[in-house]
């Protein structure tokens, strides 16, 4: 795959340029996303080498530069050591440290009995093949944590958390063309998809996810339609 | 900002300063009352503290821990629950429909839910002064309910708004552009007009939307209420069966206080008042203070919110503009030929880039490359939301967990379960919503199934064996205990809670000051309906806006 | 015959009847824009209804003024003067609006295009100055010879149809306030049709023809009327353009009131083309002094 700096339908595009006219609050923040970016205090070692490799697949960066690339494990990592949790825990589910710990077991576990070795040592489609499984609902092994923990809502908290990460990153917004912080700066194009001045217009280009992937497709989760609630305030 | 001491006995103790809280306290205050509210959260300094940002702004919502359970378990946190003064009003997306005559009496028409003890002429003055005080904009008619026009202009609309128009055009479905929302289009004295940047749920730095922290609590302040930051009541404390006297609570530190009161109001919402209600069992109130019915907790309710998302050749980008900005009515009342009973709405909604993400992880199974190529395409979707009413049942409810909170506090559990009548109208809803959506032009329709809004959980009714507050709020075990929040509502309509809570909190409020000294001494209920207060509105209400046209 | 005796009326100022009727019907269609321009800002101001009420005033004055030589020198020419007075009190609270915003002068691009429109009430203020200049103005139906005794200075020069310089300077004032609304407005659209920068390329040409014809009397004669001419079709276009928008947006003719609302300003291309009458009328006038 071609490595960019930025990929996505809008180069050159930067919502950091905007900086100056966000408030001081928002710019702090989003500043020190970018630039402080969180040592790694909650993974040991050998859980940090298996999520790594996990959350590649999960949000995959191989069109990314090696520097461009979004540090999505470490704010995982930032909020299970800080344990900051979104409100509520399924009761079918253990706290989402335990979760996060036990699912990577899982994870490991299959790989071993499926392949007779670690999941880091797997290639890409094994190990996609393993993470589609979670994504299906589909138990190829460690049931000793499936009848812990529901496998559906592990899937959700690690994509979740995977996603949260990465797209809360200001080089994500600048792949996907969303504006980013607004305020005192506002908008002035509400309708018609029109660029604001310092937005610029989508180019869009044909690519390929690499042909050993298994993940640019679109197949429903393995979880019945009922037992899943979106979690973002909308309305 | 005035300061009471711990011992010193306050007239009226309120827990939580959020929509209704803040309402009440702001009434209350000026009318001469010494009322302290309690608050869990923060008392937020708006420059400071929030950010216009979506990660960022996760502070806003009630992060403690709620263990979530049932056949379709509810999500909570930010989907639903904010702490912090102005509470919920904080994070809401600000559509602020009324609710319809028939949400009165749900029992007598569809013989399913409950009726309410009190009917929409009971409320409609309260509706139409809240509309002026937060204020409401919206168009100069509405067609819906009671028809009625805004007193502040309508918004104009971002991309969203524009397909939900489109749409419901050629489908011959009416349709409202620009509100009705509780944001302004107008300055009013220094909140000004609004700027489009479509953070509504993360906060409005702005000051445009209106949230009882920018509305009501700064004139509560002004007439001598205190409000008490990072308090987190865990007791209500009796003086003896019939009377409450005062409230324990945890200090940021977890030192324990106890506030002394003539009366107390819990205006926690449907999670924490319920919570709060049992953790205060005690000898005569043995299953949960004012529970001698047996339902607090119960009849907890959501709407469903699912929300249908449309990619578009064009572009749309849906980040800019209010979520808030367009709405259809025209399914809320029961249709027979729907096989169902009662009804929804559509409204539009603006994921920002996380949200989205994780509506594509269910909507499409999005994960690995396909998710990042869908998101790279997050500039041409479009997202509408289905606002359906779930039917209150018993066993949707709020009880108290074994595990505890970080102060001790046992947590709530909360278990849902949809039955038949509300599966049939999630599946008409999201199925009307997604043709909507295909006639507006959207060439791929995928959809999230999703809960919005909290309600119920300590319902009022005339009779005390199957409700716990009556008309005015008031428990009918304890004499002196109110409950003024969303937990009160018996059914929920199709329409966001927002302006029916505020509106109820201002009823109460008037129905307290009209009782005076009676509601601390004496165990007399005198249900005469209170003469409804506008001088005690906020400044500015009735000198700004346009005229109402249709009432 | 009939066009010899219109420039024979426009070069005499005998034209009072029909001034106040244009200035009845300029005063009328900036009032429709002001009143649901103020809507849209929901009337947070109590002072938003001045305009909409001394519009409505001055068109009845003015209509007055088309029927009675006394409605024209009294009512409408007082009421044109407080208008002209609230326009640039208007003035003050839009560029306050514009600053209290939030970002301000810090972010000015954003907040003149999102904020209160900036010359908007001195374009109003403008076009209620017609009014005034009518007031003063000798009737259809008066002798030609002479003007009216105890008259001097510009008053004077009014009253016998020698302004066209006095008229130059409100055209010119003119092109300014709505080249520059179309500007912005345009900007906000992002110039999606190359007709979108038709106004902003007259609007220069007109201000410039019409500072000429205050200095030269070839230019008020030459290139005033031709530019002029230009500037009111393109005004005539723009009116059609808009128009077109309005029904194209969602809900189309459904929702035609939130449309005109927030569609494209379905009445300021008619005042761009005002301008160029204007401009058209003032080389039909004779010069001051002459």
């Amino acid at each position: 795959m071609k490595q960019r700096k930025q990929p996505g339908y809008y180069p050159g595009f930067s919502t950091l340029s905007q900086k100056a006219y966000w408030d001081a609050a928002t710019r702090r923040e989003v500043e020190a996303r970018v630039n402080a970016v969180p040592e790694i205090r909650f993974f040991t070692d050998e859980e940090l080498a298996l999520m790594s490799a996990v959350c590649d697949r999960i949000v995959p960066q191989d069109d990314r530069l090696p520097e461009w690339r979004i540090p999505v494990v470490n704010y995982i990592d930032e909020r299970l050591f800080e344990n900051r949790i979104s409100g509520y825990r399924y009761e079918d589910m253990p706290a989402d440290r335990d979760s996060h710990r036990l699912g990577l077991r899982a994870i490991d576990e299959t790989a071993r009995q499926k392949h007779g070795r670690a999941y880091t040592e797997l290639d890409r489609q094994q190990q996609e093949e393993i993470l589609k499984s979670i994504h299906d609902g589909e138990e190829l092994a460690a049931h000793e944590i499936w009848s812990r923990m529901s496998i559906d809502r592990y899937w959700q908290l690690l994509v979740g958390d995977c996603v949260s990460a990465y797209y809360a990153h200001p080089w994500a917004w600048d792949e996907i063309g969303y504006g980013g912080p607004a305020y005192p700066r506002a908008y002035m194009r509400l309708e018609g998809g029109l660029p604001e001045p310092w937005e610029v217009d989508e180019q869009r280009y044909e690519w390929v996810a690499p042909p050993d992937s298994i993940s640019d497709v679109y197949e429903q989760t393995g979880a019945s339609e009922t037992s899943h609630h979106g979690q973002a305030g909308t309305h | 900002m005035r300061r009471y001491r711990d011992e010193e006995d306050v007239d009226y103790c309120l827990v939580g300063v959020g929509s209704a809280g803040g309402v009440l306290l702001q009434r209350l205050a000026k009318a001469g009352f010494k009322v302290v509210g309690l608050e869990a959260g923060p008392f937020w300094d708006t420059e400071r503290d929030w950010v216009s940002d979506e990660k960022g702004s996760h502070k806003l919502y009630w992060n403690d821990l709620r263990i979530t359970g049932g056949k379709d378990p509810l999500s909570l946190g930010e989907n639903n629950s904010g702490k912090g003064v102005g509470g919920g009003s904080v994070h809401w997306a600000a559509f602020a429909p009324r609710f319809h005559p028939s949400d009165f009496r749900v029992y007598t028409q569809d013989g399913v839910g409950a009726d309410w003890p009190i009917s929409y002429e009971d409320l409609k003055p309260y509706y139409e002064l809240l509309e002026r005080e937060i204020p409401v904009a919206g168009p100069a008619y509405f067609p819906w309910g009671d028809p009625h026009g805004y007193p502040y202009g309508p918004h104009p609309m971002g991309g969203v708004g524009n397909v939900l128009v489109d749409g419901c055009t050629k489908l011959g479905i009416r349709v409202c552009a620009g509100g009705p929302v509780a944001i302004l289009s107008g300055s009013r004295g220094n909140r000004p007009h609004c700027i489009y940047r479509g953070f509504c749920i993360q906060g409005c730095k702005v000051g445009a939307k209106a949230s009882t922290l920018i509305t009501h609590v700064p004139e509560a302040l002004e007439y001598g209420a205190e409000v008490r930051e990072l308090s987190m009541a865990f007791r209500i404390s009796m003086k003896d069966k019939r009377r409450a006297n005062g409230v324990h609570y945890y200090d940021e530190n977890g030192r324990e206080h106890f506030q002394r009161a003539k009366a107390v109001v819990v205006c926690g919402y449907a999670i924490e008042t319920p919570r709060l209600l049992l953790n205060s069992a005690c000898a005569g109130h043995d299953s949960g203070l004012a529970n001698s019915s047996g339902t607090v907790g119960r009849y907890l309710m959501a709407q469903a919110g699912n929300v249908v998302l449309g990619r578009f050749a064009e572009l749309i980008r849906m980040y800019k503009a209010p979520p808030a900005h367009a709405l259809t009515e025209e399914f809320y009342e029961t249709d027979p030929r729907r096989g169902f009973a009662r009804g929804f709405a559509i409204q539009t909604v603006g994921p920002l880039p996380i949200a989205f993400a994780k509506q594509m992880m269910v909507a499409k199974g999005a994960w690995g490359w396909g998710m990042r190529r869908v998101l790279m395409d997050y500039n041409h979707w479009a997202t509408l939301g289905v606002l359906g009413e779930i039917l209150p049942w018993p066993e949707n409810r709020v009880e108290v967990a074994e595990e505890k909170d970080q102060f001790g506090i046992p947590v709530a559990k909360v278990s849902f379960s949809l039955r038949e009548n509300d599966k049939k109208l999630i599946e008409f809803g999201k199925k009307t919503v997604m043709e909507v959506m295909r006639a507006a032009g959207a060439e791929e329709v995928v959809q999230e199934s999703r809960y919005a809004h909290l309600v119920g959980a300590a319902r009022m009714g005339s009779d005390p064996g199957t409700s716990v507050v009556d008309k005015y709020g008031r428990t009918h075990d304890v004499s002196n205990l109110f409950v003024c929040d969303g937990s009160i509502l018996p059914t929920q309509g199709s329409a966001n809670p927002g302006l029916t809570i505020q509106s109820l909190a201002a009823r109460t409020a008037d129905y307290l000051i009209a009782q005076g000294d009676k509601v601390f001494d004496s165990e007399e209920r005198d249900m005469t309906p209170p003469p409804i207060r506008r001088r005690l509105a906020v400044r500015d209400t009735f000198a700004k806006g346009v005229p109402r046209v249709f009432k | 015959m009939l066009v010899k005796s219109v420039r024979e009326h426009i070069a005499d100022g005998r034209f009072q009847r029909s001034l106040s009727l244009v200035a009845a019907a300029s005063s009328f269609v900036s009032g429709l824009e002001v009143g649901y321009e103020h809507y849209k800002g929901s009337y947070s101001n109590l002072a938003m209804y001045t305009p909409v009420l001394l519009s409505g005033a001055l068109t009845g004055a003015a209509l007055a003024g088309f029927v009675s030589r006394r409605a024209a020198r009294t009512a409408m020419r007082w009421i044109s003067a407080v208008t002209l007075a609230d326009g640039v009190i208007g003035f003050g609270f839009h560029i306050r609006g514009i600053q209290r915003k939030p970002g301000g002068w810090r972010i000015p691009v954003v907040n003149i295009v999102m904020g209160p429109p900036i010359f908007a009430p001195l374009l109003f203020g403008t076009a209620a100055y017609l009014g005034f200049m009518a007031s003063y103005l000798r009737r259809e139906e008066d002798p030609e010879e002479p003007a009216e005794s105890g008259l001097q200075g510009w008053r004077r020069e009014l009253n016998e149809g020698r302004f066209q310089k006095h008229l130059c300077g409100v055209a010119a004032v003119w092109a300014v306030f709505s080249g520059f609304e179309a500007w912005y407005s345009h900007y906000k659209s992002r110039f999606r049709i190359w007709a979108q920068w038709t106004p902003i390329v007259l609007a220069p040409l007109q201000f410039a023809a019409c500072l000429g014809a205050i200095f030269s009397e070839r230019a008020a004669r030459g290139p005033l009327p031709a530019i002029s001419a230009l500037t009111a079709i393109d005004g005539g276009v723009g009116f059609i353009y808009h128009a077109r928008g309005i029904a194209r947006r969602s809900g189309g003719k459904k929702h035609w009131l939130y449309n005109v609302l927030y569609g494209p300003p379905i009445f300021a291309p008619l005042l761009f083309a005002a301008c160029g009458a204007l401009g058209m009328l003032a080389s039909m006038l004779r010069r001051e002094g002459q």
